[in-house]
């Protein structure tokens, strides 16, 4: 079986550790809990006739202090870079990991999730902000690991583009 | 740094392992596992197997191996059995060695922390979106009020205006009415509108030396609609606007009036009428109706006791039925007496307490002989503002008196 590594990145609070509980647990909780370091989880599913085991990194999110340790994306073959729609500067957040890794890593691909379209009332990602990105040539799909809503489409869309 | 004696290392080494549950993993250059040992049950990785592909039985080495650089380490890194390890790599030769030290208390204090600074900015970045919506809908309230101040003057002197143009109109109606007459006989009046302009309209002239019209007529509704129809009503009986109509045949006059009102082309406005024709000479008073009050006919003098007579005719309300016809009815009025023809606004008066005024009460009031200080019409209109508890009455107030003395005919 293929197995593949990916990579969950972002901002801290953006939702990462609960869309990939989401995506292996089918769970979801309220409760925030800030990751600390990694935590590694692993699923096996069917993408075009081909079984793919996905080792997924959850990896702290990154703030104010202590950036994204791009090292860890050693051997990745793509990662979600996610973006929580009620905070805009977690975009910008996502923008800078989005370079860095590039710059480091490489380009492997990515697909940036807009997390939370649960709070649309609450919304403060700009559709201006979004274009300026999918201009860029970026992939977002939206997301919420509170509903589930895209959350198995984008997962398995990434392993559709790493498996290729 | 200088090579530390073997007991010291082996010491600090069982340290180490002791309070760090040390466990270590060796990887050869094709990525088998060839090593294993240390406490890795406290891993929850007991059951790994020598020989076998790494990645395969380890996930946080898929993609890792080889490492062009060691040392390399991933900081608190949960292992299955939920601990909490840094796992360190470091390069020996061809082989990989992975040494992993617990830090779940470290990394339960660093969670600790980090939660609460996670949990305030996240709650101060919610307070200043929450500002700025603030600020944003204050300075949206501000520019609504302004323009709701500019939208109130602007409608301040519209209103004005309109104003200004229905007491114009008011005028115009007032003027429409003809002045009380005193020979041969006495005849005058009381227009009171309950709006600003009212359904109500009346006049009375000569048709030629022997007959003299009078009539009145109620437009439902108040305002302008009902003002312009009572207005141009009058002026079609007053300009004597029918053709091919004896104007001393009152049935005749409400015949053709009917046609020429119907409610389909007068913006669905009907109105009741009471036209009558008078010979002086004679005391003789036709009459026809369209669906308005009975005149009422009080014998005498306003200083006695007088018999009340309702002059009854019936007939369609003008304007609803483009066939209506109307009947003439005929009374012999015997002088000394008084004619009192109104619109219903004089007599459907509702008391505070709900209940409607009588008509016996108000033809009873008619009957009795009024006070040397007071006109009959002032009595009539005092005596509906007081039993309507109010002097706004809540319909137009139109009245005629015609009095007839011995010396007329």
């Amino acid at each position: 079986m293929l197995q593949k590594k990916i990579c969950l990145l972002g901002a801290f609070g953006v939702g990462k550790t609960s869309l990939t509980r989401r995506f292996v647990e089918s769970i979801f909780s309220d409760n925030y809990l800030t990751t600390v370091g990694v935590k590694i989880d692993k699923k096996e599913l069917s993408v075009d006739d081909k079984q793919i085991s996905l080792i997924m990194w959850d990896i702290a999110g990154e703030d104010e202090v202590s950036a994204v340790r791009t090292s860890y994306l050693r051997g990745a073959a793509g990662y979600l870079l996610v973006v929580d729609m009620t905070r805009a500067q977690t975009l910008e957040v996502a923008g800078n990991i989005q370079q860095r890794v590039s710059s480091e890593i490489g380009d492997i691909p990515f697909l940036c999730l807009l997390n939370k379209i649960d709070l649309e009332e609450e919304r403060d990602v700009s559709e201006a902000g979004l274009q300026a990105r999918q201009d860029a040539g970026w992939t977002i799909l939206r997301t919420s690991a509170k509903t589930g809503e895209g959350v198995e489409a984008a997962f398995t869309e990434l392993a559709r583009r790493i498996s290729a | 740094m200088q090579r530390l004696p073997a007991k010291i290392t082996d010491s600090l080494l069982r340290l180490v392992s002791s309070q760090r549950f040390l466990a270590h993993l060796a990887v050869d250059q094709n990525e088998h596992l060839i090593r294993a040992g240390g406490d890795l049950a406290h891993y929850g990785l007991a059951d790994l197997r020598i020989g076998n592909p790494a990645a395969e039985q380890l996930p946080f080495l898929e993609g890792m191996l080889p490492l062009p650089e060691t040392p390399f380490l991933i900081r608190s890194l949960q292992m299955p059995s939920g601990r909490i390890a840094d796992v360190h790599f470091f390069g020996d030769d061809e082989v990989v060695w992975v040494i992993l030290l617990d830090t779940t208390a470290e990394h339960d204090e660093t969670q600790r922390v980090q939660q609460k600074a996670y949990d305030m900015t996240l709650l101060s970045e919610r307070e200043a979106r929450l500002i700025a919506q603030l600020e944003a809908t204050n300075t949206e309230l501000t520019r609504a009020h302004n323009a709701l101040a500019e939208s109130r003057e602007a409608l301040l002197v519209v209103h004005n205006r309109l104003s200004e143009e229905l007491r114009e109109a008011e005028r115009y109606v007032r003027a429409v009415l003809p002045q009380p007459i005193a020979e041969p006989f006495t005849l005058d009046w009381i227009y009171l509108p309950t709006a600003e302009l009212g359904g109500d309209s009346f006049g009375y002239h000569w048709i030629d030396d022997d007959h003299f019209a009078l009539y009145l007529l109620d437009v439902c509704g108040h305002g302008i609609g009902s003002a312009l129809l009572s207005v141009a009503a009058n002026q079609t009986l007053r300009s004597q606007a029918l053709p091919d109509t004896d104007f001393r045949d009152p049935a005749a006059v409400l015949n053709a009036l009917n046609p020429v009102y119907q409610m389909d082309r007068h913006n669905d406005l009907y109105f009741t009428i009471w036209y009558g024709v008078l010979h002086p000479a004679s005391g003789t008073l036709r009459f026809a109706s369209a669906g308005h009050p009975s005149p009422l006919l009080v014998k005498g003098t306003s200083d006695r006791h007088g018999a009340v007579e309702p002059l009854k005719a019936r007939g369609p309300i003008m304007g609803m039925t483009p066939n209506a016809r109307y009947k003439s009815e005929q009374c012999v009025i015997e002088a000394p007496a008084r004619l009192f023809v109104f619109s219903d606004g004089v007599f459907e008066i509702t008391r505070p307490d709900g209940s409607m005024l009588e008509a016996e009460t108000f033809q009873e009031l008619l009957s009795r002989p009024v006070d040397p200080d007071l006109s009959e019409l002032e009595r009539l209109l005092k005596f509906a503002r007081e039993t309507n508890g109010n002097d706004s009455l809540e319909d137009d107030f139109s009245v005629m008196r015609l009095e007839l003395t011995p010396s007329v005919g």
